[in-house]
């Protein structure tokens, strides 16, 4: 009996208005969004290589091995994901790239390099009207709610004003069964424009010679087509609720009004009322100001000391071992620098990212919201991503640092003093053997990330698909 | 005949469950976002006073003239909380010294809060209107002609001695009434909402602004009244009416917008342009080099500015192309200072002729690329009444392109005023220009900035093609649903 109800539901809908427009505005959207991502990869890949070519290079033209401490791995890119067209992620205002932060010299000790993170773009200087990107992420949460709602409306409560709902329950099913029955067939008949489209889409950027897929990109692929899908039986549930009690008309008004506030409204004023709540944090002035402050201080107590203690050396003729407390006691000076410095670069970072995590945390409760964010941890983009790679370059760092130490450990004329120029080996280092940065995202890292996320939109789709089934069960026919 | 068909109308809709409905969240809607807004401009204020402030004090901690570091703020405009446009998008602080002419360009912005918190997309006033309030017209008018021609009732009005197109008239005037209604609402809450707040002081230019929008809100909500009419008097079935109402609504409000914006590009890549200007520019440039050797070479000064053969201390910073020197010097360089002076004096003068010349290259070089961009963006967002809306709204309140031109406008009038300053003080040629050993400069004269918003009527200027298109459109749809209303079959 499911199959006849499903098969009669879906031959309905697919001879509908609503499944015309509803391909024609698909296919128009996902083929205009594949074009665009073609023009724009290409640029963004270029420059990406360019980037990185010029930093590879100017890191291993480096010979002696206390250049390599002093200015660090130098600038260290993050590289644009080929899947961008799913979700932008806001790329525009993230940095895209890690830098060392800004040095010092007093007298003759200079300080090392730090990881520091370059300002988020604020503004900019476009003058173009402010804009949301095509992307995957607004075409499935603007359409996949929208058109969802337009297909549930009135699936039981037309049936009930033409009085079909009477026959249809006069035959021994349950009435969770036509529910359920309803929900697949519009939502079978969703996902087929949307496969096709989908289809197309990929298409259309497979015949660029950019963007190859790896294997992992079409599992990313086939998640997000599966979110999307439980995204829209979200909504289709929620329809199916609203129609299983109100009369036709109303339950189209009912409906709108909920997608206006949940899709529209809330994922943009949740997250700037949370912040407005959340606890402050430093602005970029004060952290700027605390950082200097903390930088001068420990300059100018140390500073003292190690003229004091060049002037007692400077006194009696020194032997090399007189010299080495001295030593030691500068390399600890910048080593303890850098390590601050960086502690603080990173605890600000944290507190911002921090900051952005609880509004978002709170703009979940619109499914658009999370589906966005489930979106751009499957194309690596946006927030998540950048987080991922400033935990990459951390990694990278300690290799890199690593790596000094082990070159250094092989000299036996250093004293391995790291971090001042006395100190160190002064071998000429072969330049391959520098480890390079790679900035790689694994599937099992952004899947990590968009757990949480998909268990919630599953959730949302369960609570709402029940809450269908028990209204109708108590509806009067 | 005629009021008994409005007042008909306007009342089944004001009983009508979906009007309540749609009037509880409008108004939820408003006085939420209206508190967000007015907290969020509170902010933006305080950050306005806290840059002013930071501001004066580097001009006061400049001892010489060429070390004034002289920036000015653009300060955030009461209204934009009804229509954001370009207001937050582009930088506030300008940077002003004799050798650059300010452009549009030249604001760059200055970091306050959690700059991370850019992924969260901001709305203002005009947004909910342009999705609220067309949306529910479109739920009033999908039904009106097809609902009534379904359930039979259209055969009885027209059967009463009523011209078809008076009927239409009646439907249209009862409903627009009904809509009316949610949107002065809204404006009664966000005026008394804006008036408990002691940090925006509304004038009476302003009051005539929102005055303004009511309006371009009225004739958009009366534009999509009309679709839906039109949609309803062609289509058989209400059910059809229904979901094409709904299609041509997402495709207009949501959809075509972005797409348009996203897709089309008429000005192409601007970055070759730009680059060639900008060799241009600095092929211009190397003139001021090759009149600074020449100097030097018929004076007794000798070696490279700003030290040349001077002897003292002090202090030298390069920076955007021009040094900001503070120098003491020591008695036996005394009698090169008038040559100094008069390098300086010389110098500056051509920098200043070449900062005209090469503004009007960069003016028209951004004429091009940028401006044109936007123009034309502007221009294709426009064939949707929603974007069209936006842009008429973002005019009156003047934060669009066009205000956000008049600044920098302001701000090149105010370099004018500064370079007039400094010839007035004969700043290029005195000694406080690069020594403070004998005084330092006094800033009590330097004249100060201040941004007025151009008045209503400049507003209305420019909002006015945009609400004549909104009436040209309104028209062509009234007629168009009256002549296809005329011909129908009951």
């Amino acid at each position: 009996m499911i199959w006849h109800i499903l098969k009669r539901e879906l031959f309905d809908h697919i001879n509908s208005l609503r499944f015309a427009l509803t391909t024609f505005i698909m296919i128009a959207l996902m083929v205009t969004n594949a074009i665009v991502h073609l023009q724009k990869y290409a640029d963004q890949i270029q420059a990406y290589s360019k980037n990185v070519t010029v930093s590879t290079n100017k890191l291993k033209a480096q010979t002696r091995l206390y250049r390599l401490v002093q200015r660090g791995p130098g600038e260290l890119y993050k590289r644009p994901s080929a899947l961008s067209f799913i979700a932008n992620g806001g790329d525009a205002f993230l940095p895209k790239l890690v830098i060392d932060d800004d040095s010092w010299t007093a007298g003759d000790v200079k300080s090392i390099a730090t990881v520091g993170y370059p300002e988020t773009k604020q503004k900019s200087k476009n003058l173009r009207p402010p804009g949301v990107p095509l992307d995957w992420v607004f075409i499935i949460t603007y359409l996949f709610s929208f058109i969802p709602i337009l297909f549930s409306f009135d699936a039981l409560s037309g049936e009930r004003e033409h009085g079909t709902l009477r026959l249809c329950l006069a035959n021994p099913i349950s009435r969770s069964l036509i529910v359920v029955s309803k929900f697949l067939g519009i939502l079978i008949a969703l996902v087929l424009p949307f496969t096709f489209a989908f289809l197309l889409n990929i298409t259309i950027l497979s015949t660029s010679p950019w963007i190859q897929f790896a294997p992992a990109d079409w599992a990313r692929l086939g998640l997000v087509f599966l979110i999307a899908c439980c995204y829209a039986g979200i909504f289709i549930a929620v329809g199916l609720m609203v129609s299983a009690r109100l009369e036709r008309r109303m339950s189209l008004v009912v409906l709108l009004l909920i997608w206006v506030i949940v899709v529209v409204f809330m994922p943009l004023t949740l997250g700037t009322l949370a912040v407005k709540w959340s606890t402050p944090i430093q602005t970029v002035h004060q952290f700027r100001a605390t950082k200097r402050e903390f930088i001068n201080n420990t300059r100018t107590e140390n500073s003292r000391k190690w003229s004091q203690m060049k002037r007692n050396i400077d006194r009696n003729i020194a032997q090399k071992d007189e010299l080495l407390p001295m030593l030691r006691f500068k390399m600890e000076w910048v080593n303890f620098d850098r390590n601050i410095r960086e502690d603080l670069n990173r605890e600000y970072l944290m507190a911002q990212i921090k900051q952005v995590q609880q509004a978002r945390f709170v703009c979940r409760l619109s499914p658009a919201a999370t589906v966005q964010y489930t979106l751009e941890s499957m194309a690596a983009t946006g927030l998540n991503r950048h987080r991922q790679f400033v935990e990459n370059v951390q990694l990278y760092t300690k290799r890199f640092r690593q790596f000094i130490v082990e070159i250094d450990s092989t000299d036996a004329e250093s004293l391995h003093l790291i971090g001042i120029p006395e100190g160190m080996s002064n071998k000429p280092i072969t330049p391959e053997q520098i480890p390079i940065f790679e900035d790689k995202l694994t599937l099992r890292d952004s899947f990590n990330s968009a757990l949480v996320d998909m268990l919630l939109l599953v959730l949302f789709a369960g609570v709402s698909l029940s809450g269908a089934c028990l209204f109708f069960l108590r509806a009067d026919v | 005949m005629l009021p008994t068909l409005i007042r008909q109308q306007f009342l089944s809709h004001l009983i009508s469950a979906r009007f309540f409905a749609a009037v509880i969240i409008t108004l939820l809607l408003v006085v939420f976002n209206t508190l967000v807004l007015i907290d969020e401009y509170e902010r933006r204020l305080a950050d306005y006073n806290i840059q002013k402030t930071v501001h004066r004090q580097k001009v006061e901690a400049a001892e010489t003239y060429s070390t004034l570091e002289l920036f000015i703020e653009r300060p955030p405009n009461p209204l934009s909380l009804f229509s954001t446009g370009l207001e937050k998008q582009l930088g506030s602080t300008v940077e002003i010294y004799y050798s650059l002419v300010p452009l549009i360009s030249n604001a760059s912005a200055r970091y306050l809060a959690n700059p991370f918190l850019n992924l969260f997309l901001k709305i203002d006033l005009a947004f909910i209107f342009q999705v609220v309030l067309s949306l529910l017209a479109l739920l009033f008018a999908y039904d009106a002609i097809s609902g009534e021609r379904e359930t039979g009732t259209l055969r009885i009005l027209i059967s009463q001695p009523v011209s078809r197109s008076s009927l239409l008239v009646g439907t249209y005037i009862g409903a627009m009434i009904c809509l009316l209604l949610p949107l002065l609402l809204s404006l009664l809450l966000i005026l008394i909402l804006l008036s408990t707040t002691s940090s925006i002081q509304l004038s009476p230019d302003d009051f005539l602004r929102i005055s303004g929008i009511f309006l371009t809100t009225i004739a958009y909500v009366s534009i999509f009244y009309l679709i839906g009419l039109l949609i309803s008097t062609i289509s058989q079935r209400t059910a059809t009416s229904a979901m094409l109402c709904m299609f041509s609504w997402v495709v207009l409000v949501i959809l075509y917008p972005t797409w348009s914006q996203f897709t089309m590009n008429p000005v192409g890549d601007t970055h070759a342009e730009k680059s060639s200007v900008e060799r241009e520019i600095n092929q211009i440039w190397e003139e001021v080099d090759r009149e600074k050797r020449r100097f030097v070479a018929n004076s007794p000064l000798m070696g490279k500015p700003p030290w040349f053969n001077l002897t003292g201390k002090g202090a030298v910073a390069w920076g955007d192309g021009r040094y900001k020197v503070n120098l003491e010097l020591d008695p036996q360089s005394e009698e090169l200072v008038p040559h100094v002076q008069e390098y300086y004096k010389t110098i500056s003068a051509l920098e200043i002729r070449l900062a005209k010349k090469t503004a009007l290259i960069r003016e028209q070089s951004l004429e091009r690329t940028d401006i044109q961009q936007s123009r034309w963006d502007e221009l294709l967002m426009k064939l949707s009444p929603a974007s069209l809306y936006r842009f008429a709204t973002a005019a009156w309140v003047g934060t669009d392109l066009d205000g956000m031109l008049d600044f920098a406008e302001a701000t090149q009038k105010y370099h004018q005023a500064l370079i007039d300053y400094f010839y007035q003080e004969d700043a290029f040629a005195s000694r406080l220009w690069f020594a403070s050993d004998k005084g330092i400069v006094d800033w009590s004269n330097l004249p100060q900035f201040h941004f007025d918003r151009k008045d209503v009527w400049v507003n209305a200027h420019r909002a006015i093609p945009e609400l004549f298109v909104l009436f040209v459109m309104n028209l062509a749809l009234f007629s168009g649903t009256v002549q296809v209303f005329i011909r129908m079959d009951v």
